[in-house]
């Protein structure tokens, strides 16, 4: 058997002669990485705000693009019209549904004081029930409701001011989102309060 | 079956049906399970377990010579965990609303126990060339598995195959199977099939 | 303190949306490990404390250095590029970083149980090291990871971060224990021969999980039960 120098088996047993291939793989992978990421971040970030950006225009009447601003500590998209001025609010929001969470989107009048529309913007619900939440023609029966009071769902087939027609066989996922809506318009409400009383 | 080193011919068929990871191994079931609804999001998760297998068993036997015994799982998880980063960054890049519809089940790849298992039994012991015909290998058989789960669920539950229509109109939606019990049915009973006509050819050739 | 808040979380992971069931993370050893209770007992005590050993430190380790903008790196950052004003974003990192913090967690868990509790050793037996790659424990970490910083919705301290990890192994053990009881009892029943095994074992958990659809939307009405 050849005999090693003493130096060398001391190298080899030391935790840098054992470990030196995973530290090498990890500065190898982390160059990798630190490369993938500084190419694809912008557009990552692009997609992630495109996502809720295409939709504002729809949630508010008038509204040309969004632009994302703070009001307290809530971070929400103002929507601005063709002068570039406040067109109203939306409001990203999420809350537990019947089966998962649930994310949707608030749109507001520039005084938050009614609904201006409401999008679906993620959701496991039943397929074929809970799902129909999605549908524009329920969501429709949002808009223009006040703010002041919250909204609840009914089985009345003429629902009042503040009533909102429940999805036959998908009660909790009407009611969950009525609940979304309220939690999250009222929160903001008083952001948006606190911020004018104090600007 | 249990040669010492296979070729990659051999390696690259016994990856399809014979040791099928889903059905055969019964590994990586929790993709297999949960992006199973429709086809597009099974080819999707097919296509980016791939990418991970193939990449991960290339670097793993380009280096086989130098792993240490007990560091080599360290080894393994870091080049696996690397990879899925990338390609979770890829796919939020290029394709954002299939990365949102697969949300946590991209990173999950990482403790998807084909793609180490291959590692630890082909990678870690055999030439570039076979590692690479081995990737391939399982990645289809992991494809075919996750298509023909998809295809059943999404025929059953939604009437439709990769959203074409194609059962009549008057086909009630068999909602279950596009929720998480539909799931372990079609699977239990897809495995059941497989060992049925796996146990019927064997009988005929003895 | 929102008491009703984190009960109706622990309730939503532990039953609603079990791990198993619903989300399917953890299936090889929910198939793997549940021929006998003991054993399945084992296994899920076993990835609860895990669990929650790794959600607490993977979620300290995305607070305070992968976030964008974490204190620690942007300590560090600053002191070698003193008046640059870019955010440090390390969130690359956020699954390598969590998987590798599973990783020592399990050994971490092991040594001190081998240390000071040799007769739960014993009984855990194989299955610690075996918990690095069951996928239940990264998907709660990745869970976390959603609700760490100042970017997330809705941010979590570390107390629900626990809280979360602790239910959710909860629930993997309760569906795990029910099937090794179930399994228990099939061995002397007349299973057909290609289902045997993991065949019949996804069709028992399909039932389960369209038992515990029973659970869905009962939140809700706890809810409204206590005035929310």
């Amino acid at each position: 058997m050849k005999k090693e120098h003493p130096l060398f088996l001391c190298i080899k047993n030391s935790y840098l002669g054992q470990s030196w291939l995973v530290i090498l793989l990890s500065i190898f992978f982390g160059f990798t990485l630190s490369g993938v990421q500084a190419f694809l971040q912008e557009k990552i970030d692009t997609n992630k705000s495109n996502q809720s950006m295409r939709i504002v225009p729809t949630l508010v009447p008038g509204a040309v693009t969004g632009k994302s601003v703070t009001v307290g500590d809530l971070t929400v998209y103002e929507a601005l019209n063709q002068n570039n001025k406040r067109a109203g609010w939306v409001i990203p929001a999420r809350g537990q549904g019947f089966a998962d969470k649930i994310e949707i989107l608030i749109g507001l009048t520039p005084d938050a004081s009614s609904l201006s529309g409401l999008s679906v913007l993620n959701q496991k619900e039943t397929p074929g029930l809970g799902s129909r939440i999605t549908e524009s023609s329920w969501l429709s029966q949002f808009i223009g409701k006040g703010t002041t009071d919250s909204l609840t769902p009914t089985k009345n087939p003429v629902p009042s001011k503040n009533e909102i027609r429940a999805i036959t066989g998908a009660t909790i996922s009407s009611f969950s989102i009525c609940q979304i809506v309220n939690e999250n318009v009222k929160k903001f409400r008083a952001e948006l309060r606190k911020q004018q009383a104090d600007p | 079956m249990s040669k010492e080193n296979p070729t990659a011919l051999e390696r690259f068929i016994w990856g399809i049906i014979p040791e099928n990871p889903i059905f055969r191994q019964v590994l990586g079931t929790c993709p297999a399970l949960a992006v199973s609804t429709d086809i597009k999001a099974a080819l999707t998760m097919t296509c980016a377990t791939a990418f991970v297998l193939i990449c991960a068993n290339t670097i793993i036997s380009l280096i086989r010579h130098l792993l240490k015994p007990h560091l080599r799982i360290v080894v393994f998880v870091l080049t696996i965990a690397s990879f899925v980063t990338i390609v979770d960054y890829l796919l939020a890049a290029f394709y954002y609303s299939m990365s949102l519809q697969l949300g946590p089940y991209v990173p999950l790849i990482i403790v998807n126990c084909i793609i180490i298992c291959r590692c630890e039994v082909c990678a870690s012991k055999q030439s570039v060339g076979v590692a690479i015909s081995d990737a391939i290998g399982q990645s289809l058989g992991f494809g075919l598995a996750l298509v023909s789960m998809a295809s059943f669920r999404e025929i059953l539950g939604s009437g439709t195959w990769c959203g074409f229509r194609i059962m009549p109109d008057s086909w009630p939606n068999w909602v279950l199977m596009l929720l998480p019990p539909g799931a372990f049915f079609v699977f239990g009973f897809l495995i059941g099939a497989v060992n049925w006509f796996t146990s019927l050819k064997k009988n005929k050739s003895s | 303190m929102d008491l009703i808040g984190l009960f109706l979380l622990a309730f939503n992971a532990t039953l609603i949306n079990n791990y198993v069931l619903h989300y399917f993370v953890g299936i090889c050893a929910y198939i793997g490990v549940s021929k006998r209770i003991e054993m399945a007992f084992g296994m899920g005590c076993a990835v609860t404390f895990v669990m929650g050993v790794a959600a607490m430190l993977s979620w300290s380790a995305i607070y305070f250095l992968l976030q964008p903008g974490a204190p620690l790196t942007s300590f560090i950052f600053k002191t070698i590029h003193p008046g640059s004003d870019s955010v440090v974003n390390l969130s690359v990192l956020n699954s390598i970083v969590s998987i590798f913090v599973i990783a020592s967690s399990v050994q971490l868990v092991e040594m001190y149980i081998r240390k000071f509790f040799p007769a739960l050793y014993k009984a855990f037996g194989v299955y610690l090291p075996l918990i690095t790659t069951n996928c239940a424990i990264l998907f709660a970490c990745i869970e976390i990871m959603k609700h760490v910083g100042k970017n997330a919705v809705e941010p979590w301290g570390l107390d629900k971060a626990l809280l979360l990890a602790i239910s959710a192994g909860m629930g993997f053990t309760l569906a795990i224990v029910l099937m090794a009881g179930i399994r228990e009892d099939l061995e002397n029943a007349d299973v057909p021969a290609p289902l045997q095994g993991p065949g019949i074992t996804l069709i028992t958990a399909g039932i389960f999980a369209m038992a515990f659809m029973g659970f869905t939307g009962i939140d809700r009405g706890l809810a409204v039960l206590f005035g929310r």
